[in-house]
């Protein structure tokens, strides 16, 4: 099965061999600005222990710098996407579209291997490609890493472990999408679409609590957000741990100024305090391994489920 | 790691019934089989067993179900009720059999971005037994470097038999392998068809709706029509059955030596019967005649007993067309 994998996905092999050395190329030609930016800057004095003083105004120049490549590197998390959509969603659309199944299937090979056989095949060089492209990524983003960190969606989303696992649940979901519409187009479509909407859901609903958010109460005229954390809500709450709206906020400040006071300081006057609630950027790894989990495992469900039909109820 | 892929459990499964498709066993076999699309029956209630070695043509309009009972015989299908036995084993519990199976679905399905020798070497991957020196006697006039895509529908058919052929199957399935094909083309295919069969002695079975086709090659018929077996049997022993019979228009009693009217027809003053057969049939006012095989097949087809036409001076005369 593995000369039938090749000789029918080899195009598809050797676009994402080009994508991968595109990558790496356009990595190499960008990183050497933002590195030599980097040092000229000094900015690893910078680094959240031993903030110097003006570092605010160095780590923005340089953020503000990047700030079109970084954004670019950012939309590389439509790359795991494009497993599903053209190799996921034609491996047996194709097949069904234009009726080649009646002669794959009709071999001494069963439907059940040759499935499995492909699917697999097909997921390892997946995962392979995902993963360089991911440490291509790591790599690039390290300057970016450190002053920002990883946590927030921008860096962990391509980053680490998890850009493997979804290229493998997105081939996975083409796969079984091809199967039940038996159309390329269709399933390249529904793919995009589930993917999405399941990477929606783990992001807004599931990664913020894979572990209990911490806490952090500042004052409420404090502004420095703590570089490398996951800000989750930063909420103003008065003396008695009551939340205070936007509204009320603009109002005590519009009443401070009229009083000729900073605002600020009113605000520190009346209690109240700023309850910053985040994920540290220590748990990176952690919430890597967990959501990568989430994938894999939903990709090995996915799979299951099409050998399932693919025997159950062929065509 | 390809050439054992059969190997695997399912080819050892223990459950697999009857005596492994060896002797025995009829090649195809089916009771009460029935396939129900969305709405409609594909197939119904069709119950047949074929005998080995028979080359049996699978008749009936289009639709009948002839495409619908060969997917079902290769696991493409599940049936909706009844069972379909493939060499004695279940096609859908016990995959492993269809190593000895040769298909060539309708309109010979190949990849067509495959070269021809692309393609033979897809057969010697996925399965058990090829031999590709049939497939390889192709070669000189195919191309082995041609695109299956730009091959002629008659060479397409012809490299899709090769490797169907190649298994070595004891079944071999044909959909519709004339449709499609220019005569010259069918006759080449046929050709190859023949001889293959000649060294393997497999059963062929060869679903078609030009009877004609089947006409040429075929010692067994099915015919298959409004979704069921209509008819089944050896063609000689069929064409001995049944005879027709002329003779003047005349109230019908019964005949001596007609088990069963399959078809009356009048036409003026003439009166056709088709009827099968327990003995001679001696009564002088009839003539007795042989049937055609097209001319037996279309009376299955076609519904039971034809209404008597109108009149015929009541009828304009016209040209067809």
């Amino acid at each position: 099965m593995a000369w039938v994998t090749w000789r029918q996905h080899r195009s598809q092999l050797v676009a994402g061999l080009g994508l991968l050395v595109a990558l790496a190329a356009a990595a190499l030609g960008t990183d050497l600005p933002i590195r030599a930016a980097y040092h000229r800057d000094a900015l690893s004095g910078c680094l959240p222990p031993s903030a110097r003083s003006g570092c605010d105004i160095i780590v923005k120049h340089f953020q503000g710098e990047f700030a079109s490549w970084a954004a670019a590197v950012r939309g590389l998390a439509v790359l795991p996407a494009l497993a599903g959509l053209f190799v996921g969603a034609p491996l047996l659309a194709r097949e069904l579209e234009h009726g080649t199944h009646r002669f794959a299937w009709t071999q001494s090979v069963t439907r059940r291997r040759w499935l499995l056989s492909k699917t697999s095949l097909l997921a390892a060089a997946t995962v392979a490609a995902a993963s360089l492209a991911s440490a291509i990524v790591m790599w690039w983003r390290s300057p970016f890493d450190t002053l920002e960190g990883r946590m927030g969606p921008s860096g962990f989303d391509i980053e680490g472990l998890v850009v493997p696992a979804y290229a493998f649940y997105a081939l996975a979901l083409g796969v079984l999408a091809g199967l039940l519409l038996r159309r390329t187009v269709a399933a390249m479509t529904l793919t995009l679409v589930v993917f999405a909407a399941t990477r929606l859901v783990v992001l807004e609903f599931l990664r913020p609590r894979f572990l209990a958010p911490l806490h952090r109460t500042v004052l409420a005229s404090d502004g420095g957000r703590q570089a490398g954390d996951w800000v989750l809500s930063d909420t103003l709450v008065d003396a008695g741990g009551r939340r205070i709206t936007t509204g009320h906020e603009d109002l005590a400040v519009l009443h401070a100024q009229h009083a000729g006071i900073d605002p600020h300081t009113y605000l520190i006057t009346l209690g109240w305090k700023r309850v910053i609630s985040y994920q540290p950027g220590g748990r990176f790894w952690t919430f890597q391994l967990i959501e990568a989990g989430i994938f894999v495992t939903l990709a090995v469900a996915v799979i299951a489920v099409t050998l399932w039909c693919v025997r159950r109820n062929p065509t | 790691m390809s050439r054992r892929l059969d190997g695997g459990e399912e080819a050892q499964a223990p459950a697999s019934p009857g005596p492994g498709g060896k002797s025995g066993a009829s090649p195809l076999e089916a009771r009460g089989l029935g396939k129900r699309f969305r709405r409609e029956w594909g197939l119904r209630d069709c119950t047949l067993e074929l005998p080995r070695g028979a080359i049996v043509g699978l008749a009936g309009a289009n639709a009948a179900g002839k495409s619908t009972l060969l997917a079902l015989a290769t696991g493409l299908l599940t049936p909706t009720e009844g069972t379909i036995s493939v060499l004695g084993r279940d096609p859908l519990r016990d995959p492993a059999v269809l190593a000895e199976v040769g298909f060539v679905a309708q309109g010979a399905p190949l990849y067509r971005s495959f070269t021809v020798a692309d393609s033979i070497e897809f057969a010697r991957r996925t399965n058990t037994r090829s031999d590709s020196s049939i497939a390889a006697e192709l070669l000189p006039s195919l191309g082995s470097r041609t695109k299956v895509g730009d091959l002629s529908a008659g060479d397409r058919a012809r490299l899709a038999l090769a490797l169907a052929l190649g298994k070595r199957p004891q079944l071999l399935l044909l959909d519709e392998p004339f449709a499609g094909l220019d005569p010259l083309a069918g006759r080449e295919f046929l050709q190859l068809l023949m001889d293959g069969v000649a060294e393997t002695s497999a059963t062929v079975v060869i679903a078609s709706h030009v009877i004609a086709d089947i006409e040429r090659v075929c010692d067994h018929i099915v015919l298959l029509a409004g979704g069921g077996v209509r008819l089944q049997g050896n063609v000689e022993a069929l064409l001995d059955s049944h005879r027709l019979l002329m003779g003047p228009r005349r109230p019908l009693g019964s005949i001596r030596g007609v088990r069963e009217i399959v078809r009356e027809r009048h036409s003026g003053r003439q009166l056709t019967l088709l009827v099968t057969t327990d003995g001679p049939i001696v009564d002088p006012s009839w003539r007795v005649d042989h049937v055609a095989l097209e001319e037996l097949l279309l009376a299955y087809m076609a519904p039971e007993r034809l209404p008597t036409p109108q009149p015929p001076e009541r009828v304009p005369l016209r040209w067809h067309g």
